[in-house]
């Protein structure tokens, strides 16, 4: 079991098999205004496992997303999925989207059926074909495929927020991504369908990296893998999650967990 | 498809610029204080055409004042029924019947105003016959605005201040109106843009083209800024009549449109705070 | 206390006014459109001679006028509304969206006579030289004054409708990987349909019932077009004939009496979009 290394330059201890780097971020800033959001932050995601990212709200977690799915344009630095600069992507940003699955906090279900929504982001030749595996296959890894098996073709809004939650990790998932970025998905639902969701998270860590974002701490500990502590948008201190949870490193970390303030300038 | 669709939306977008320069450009050998204020009519053939546009101005203002202050009142107490007294189905129905009548043509209203008001009362070609038919033109759109004011106030306000003990007068004055009076405002005002803006109801039962600089009673016709433009707009062989038609077509934009745009302002100053 | 046993008489006198003239006017409408009928019959409607000196009245060349008319003004004002809308509320950056906000606001509020000096002035001359017209009066000329009368009916109620998507639809279908023509083809206009259908229907209600600026270019000319397509001609359409006659027409004769018709049937196609608007309305 390798230690966090406490450089400027973060790398996450590899605790998986694989060794090569899916997604690399270097050195990106954000500012909106006068306002820093993000700070000279760097970090690697290994080609499978999951990472959580906590931190207090407002510490810059959600722009992060937004800034790796080139939502947000605005940033300086680099950013590479599978070695190649999500700047020049071949194909543009849309294309990039299909390969970075980003699953927001609050369920957006398209006005369509719940069938109509996992193949939302197919392309239209890609939909002609025979598509009823793939939407069991997606509909089966977010735990959503018993409770909707009966009526796929009703429409998405009759489902629960909980179920939504579910239906968009679905709708990710079928585009095959090959990195998922959650924006604590879990925040606003009911404690069964966050069960669920982080089971399938585990399931789907073991083939693709995943970032997930969440302010509670409870949750980050259930998904091991590693940490990344976020505050004021500079990344304060990476670890696996037993030995962040149990040895921080860091005073502000240590702080952090105690008494969920964090105060870094 | 997004160059399609700027190259179809260019001249959608420029047109109203162009408008409005055009008119303006038009109007300008006529525009200047005499054309409002001036006394000397100038004379050509039968018609008045150089004649200065007071009394044209005077006669639309008198007219969608009086049409409003009409309107007002049942206006207020359609959307009062609504508010307190209605039921649900009734409120849908009362609300399906205002689109209905506001989605009528207008010359259809001054059609049966010639005939009720003008014929069967012997009103004459009036001023209280225009009056009365724009006030029923505008009735539609009041109440509909009012009724949709009266909705945006929250619910919980109503009930709390009715459960306090007070009246419905007073929660009309005390609760209602301090809170609501902008977007009554802008409804009214939207009305009176209205009012101001219909040519074809008032054009054989209320006005006549000149002579008449301020009416003797309610039952004398007027003169009216619309009805002036339509008039002069047909007078196609005499140049410093379209010029006039075109300044008269500016004045009347501009009554408009400072009514109109107060109501914008009001809408906006009500969404932000 | 006196003052809450008033309300409620003063409300009802206000409702019962307005019900009274409410009530009247469609009174007046029916019982003249019912005697014209009578003297001749339903058919009235699809006969094709205008000729009040000799009593022949055919609804016909006006009714077809004002469909060619509407058409004609929904067909140019519909694409260019909606592009407008969607480029300004989607490709814009804000303060311009608001300028093009204004613009098509100050467009609306213009009223119908100044259209019709534009349209007299502006519009004819320069269709007579350009197709070799007699005048320019033609139902063209109608449709298209019609056209930038409602242009910005639509394009107001299509910016709102677009407005109203949720930024988090927008964001859930780029984060799918959907490019802009995709994300405007399933996302927005799906969504913003049922705000453009009201207002197209508003706009075509509009359209129908316009009278001023369409009486002042259309040549008033009751003829149905030879052969039927050719909106070159002058021609009729239901609201300019009331304007018109209206003046003319002696109170009590026959004539009068199949103008009133005339306005029935205006306000029952009114009534029929408005309806229609409302109906579809609710469901989505």
């Amino acid at each position: 079991m390798n230690t966090a290394k406490q450089n400027s330059r973060c790398s996450i201890p590899q605790t998986s098999t694989l060794n090569q780097t899916m997604v690399n971020v270097e050195n990106l800033s954000l500012q909106m205004g006068d306002k820093h959001i993000l700070q000279h932050v760097s970090f690697d995601l290994p080609a499978a496992d999951i990472t959580s990212l906590i931190g207090p709200s407002g510490a810059g977690k959600s722009s992060l997303l937004r800034c790796m799915n080139m939502l947000n344009t605005d940033w300086t630095g680099h950013i590479q999925v599978q070695h190649t600069d999500i700047r020049h992507w071949h194909g543009g940003a849309d294309i990039l989207r299909k390969h970075i699955g980003l699953i927001a906090q609050k369920p957006a279900v398209f006005p369509v059926s719940i069938a109509d929504n996992v193949l939302f982001g197919l392309s239209r030749s890609q939909q002609k074909e025979n598509t009823s595996a793939l939407l069991q296959h997606c509909l089966q890894q977010s735990a959503l495929w018993d409770e909707v098996k009966d009526r796929l073709d009703q429409p998405a809004n009759t489902l629960s927020i909980g179920q939504q939650q579910r239906l968009c990790l679905a709708r990710a998932l079928a585009l095959k991504p090959s990195v998922l970025l959650l924006d604590e998905p879990t925040a606003s639902l009911d404690p069964r369908s966050k069960q669920l969701i982080e089971l399938s998270l585990h399931e789907l860590a073991q083939n693709i990296p995943i970032l997930c974002v969440t302010h509670d701490l409870d949750q980050a500990q259930r998904l091991q893998g590693n940490i990344l502590f976020m505050c004021d948008g500079k990344i304060i201190e990476t670890a696996d999650c037993d030995s962040l949870f149990n040895h921080p490193q860091k005073l502000e970390t240590r702080e952090f967990l105690r008494w969920s303030v964090c105060d870094c300038d | 498809m997004k160059y399609m669709l700027v190259l179809l939306a260019i001249p959608a977008l420029l047109l109203p610029a162009a408008c409005l320069i055009y008119i303006v450009y038009q109007a300008l050998p006529a525009l200047d204080v005499d054309l409002i204020f001036g006394s000397d009519a100038v004379v050509i053939g039968v018609n008045s055409v150089g004649q200065a546009l007071w009394s044209q101005i005077s006669g639309s203002l008198l007219m969608m004042s009086l049409a409003c202050l009409l309107a007002m009142p049942m206006a207020a107490s359609i959307a009062l029924f609504h508010a307190f007294w209605a039921s649900h189905k009734q409120k849908k129905l009362l609300t399906s019947i205002l689109q209905v009548l506001q989605g009528i043509p207008p010359i259809v209203y001054g059609l049966c105003g010639l005939v009720v008001l003008v014929h069967l009362l012997h009103w004459g070609i009036s001023l209280a016959a225009g009056a009365v038919i724009l006030s029923i033109i505008i009735l539609p759109l009041l109440a509909s605005n009012t009724i949709h004011a009266l909705e945006r106030i929250p619910l919980e306000q109503t009930e709390s201040a009715l459960s306090l003990g007070l009246s419905k007068v007073s929660v009309i004055t005390r609760v209602w109106m301090p809170q609501a009076w902008p977007s009554f405002l802008t409804g009214l005002l939207l009305s009176m843009a209205r009012a101001l803006s219909e040519t074809a109801p008032i054009l054989f039962t209320a006005t006549v083209f000149s002579g008449i600089t301020w009416p003797d009673s309610i039952f004398s016709p007027v003169t009216s800024l619309q009805t002036h433009i339509f008039y002069l707009a047909q007078e196609g062989s005499n140049e410093q009549a379209i010029h006039t038609a075109w300044a008269s077509a500016v004045v009347l934009l501009t009554l408009v449109l400072i009514f109109s745009l107060t109501a914008l302002y009001l809408r906006r100053y009500e969404r932000i705070s | 206390m006196n003052k809450q046993r008033l309300l409620l008489p003063i409300v009802l006198l206000g409702c019962i006014a307005a019900l009274l003239g409410g009530l009247s006017l469609f009174w007046f409408l029916t019982s003249n459109a019912w005697n014209f009928f009578q003297s001749f019959g339903i058919s009235a409607l699809w006969q094709t001679e205008w000729y009040p000196y000799e009593d022949l009245y055919g609804f016909l060349p006006a009714i077809l006028g004002t469909l060619w008319a509407l058409c004609i003004a929904m067909l140019v004002a519909i694409p260019c509304g909606l592009a407008a809308a969607i480029v300004s509320s989607e490709l814009l950056p804000n303060t311009w969206q608001s300028i093009a906000r204004l613009s098509m606001e100050i467009l609306a509020g213009i009223p119908s006579v100044v259209y019709g000096l534009i349209g007299l002035w502006v519009l004819l001359p320069f269709l007579q030289e350009h197709l070799n017209l007699l005048t320019g009066h033609s139902l063209l000329a109608a449709g298209l004054i019609l056209s930038l009368m409602i242009l910005p009916t639509i394009m107001l109620m299509a910016q709102d409708a677009l407005d109203s998507v949720s930024q988090e639809q927008r964001e859930a279908a780029l984060n799918l990987g959907l490019d802009w023509n995709q994300l405007l083809i399933r996302i927005l206009l799906p969504q913003a349909w049922p705000g453009i259908r009201s207002g197209l229907l508003l706009a075509l209600g509009r359209g129908l019932g316009e009278t001023m600026a369409v009486m002042l270019v259309v040549g008033s000319l009751d003829r149905i077009p030879q052969p039927f397509y050719n909106i070159l001609e002058p021609a009729q359409t239901l609201t300019s004939r009331i304007g018109r006659e209206m003046g003319e027409a002696a109170f009590g004769s026959m004539h009068f009496a199949a103008l009133i018709t005339c306005g029935l049937v205006l306000a029952v196609f009114a009534t029929i979009i408005s309806l229609s608007a409302q109906r579809k309305g609710s469901i989505a």
